[in-house]
């Protein structure tokens, strides 16, 4: 019955169920891939507000989809609950983590504004970006990996991180041109396969439990 | 005896002591609250064993549990009270004066 006495792994572990849904590595494998669809998107129009609106109907729909699919995943099958103190803590660094991350994204992007008026090369610049963006990745997932207990993320990280440097190294080192589509979607793919087998593990380890706690 | 000496096993709080009781103890007190749901799961008990013993921890003031629905689906929160969460400290603490000398 009581498999464990020690408290703080009955906390990590049962908080790290919750992760191992699969649904988690599909919404970031279905992030990633559909990246290089921003592209797509900037050929639809020339309007900016049509442009930020096809990103926020995109993206909005995909976490809504991912997350709505996850919360009833999990509460059928693992039930519901709110942390304790220590681990609100570490939930509230992951969330700085994450916004520390979308203001490097913000920098890069001045980077890349400014880039012409600096008269920076396009070889510096395809050369350099992916070295901020795969640090970025890992840095970030790396600290998710660490507080969320989930230490998959660290592989995630790296190929999260590695999409960029698969598009723009062998153009700028060697003069070969990759696809966004392939740069982007290989990782993903990879990232995708694994929220699969993930997810059915965590379905066939899991049944949904049927009754309702009107019982109690 | 010495207040260094072994600890009498009769002194151990059996209402925490008994393994399904004790299971629905240490996971309340890991969260802050966590539905029944979550309880079920995580200690591998029945319904209505859950029940049955949710009952006696609520009776002795260890344990909250709070209904209420959302939407038209009942949901039953439980929650460790600072009695229950005292009571599994002190438990610990007795637990290891009686097991202490022989692991020691």
């Amino acid at each position: 019955m009581v498999h464990t006495t020690d408290l703080r792994r009955l906390e990590r572990d049962a908080f790290r169920k919750f992760y191992d849904d699969g649904v988690f590595d599909l919404f970031l494998g279905a992030m990633l891939g559909l990246m290089p669809l921003a592209g797509q998107v900037d050929s639809w129009s020339n309007s900016e507000v049509v442009r930020i609106a096809a990103y926020i109907v995109i993206y909005g729909g995909l976490v809504t989809l991912f997350m709505g699919w996850r919360r009833r995943l999990l509460r059928t099958r693992l039930g519901d609950f709110k942390p304790g103190p220590e681990r609100r803590r570490k939930i509230h660094v992951v969330r700085l983590v994450l916004a520390g991350s979308v203001l490097v994204g913000l920098v890069g992007f001045a980077i890349g504004a400014v880039a012409p008026a600096a008269d920076w090369s396009v070889t510096d610049l395809e050369f350099i970006m992916p070295i901020v963006w795969f640090v970025n990745a890992t840095v970030v997932f790396s600290l998710m990996a660490h507080f969320l207990d989930v230490p998959r993320l660290h592989i995630h990280g790296v190929l999260f991180g590695s999409a960029l440097l698969i598009k723009e190294w062998p153009g700028a080192l060697w003069d070969i041109e990759v696809p966004l589509g392939v740069a982007f979607g290989a990782p993903a793919a990879v990232i995708v396969g694994i929220g699969l087998v993930k997810l059915t593990q965590f379905v066939r380890d899991h049944p949904v439990i049927s009754a309702t706690d009107a019982s109690l | 005896m010495s207040d260094d000496g072994p600890i009498p096993p009769k002194q151990v709080d059996r209402l925490v002591h008994e393994p399904a009781r004790l299971a629905i103890l240490t996971n309340l007190f890991v969260v802050e609250n966590a539905n029944a749901t979550y309880v079920l799961q995580q200690t591998g008990l029945t319904w209505g064993n859950l029940a049955s013993h949710l009952a006696k921890l609520e009776d002795a003031g260890y344990v909250k549990v709070e209904k209420s629905f959302k939407g038209k689906k009942p949901q039953t929160t439980l929650s460790l009270t600072s009695k229950g969460r005292r009571a599994l400290i002190a438990y610990r603490e007795r637990m290891l004066g009686v097991l202490g000398p022989v692991v020691g």
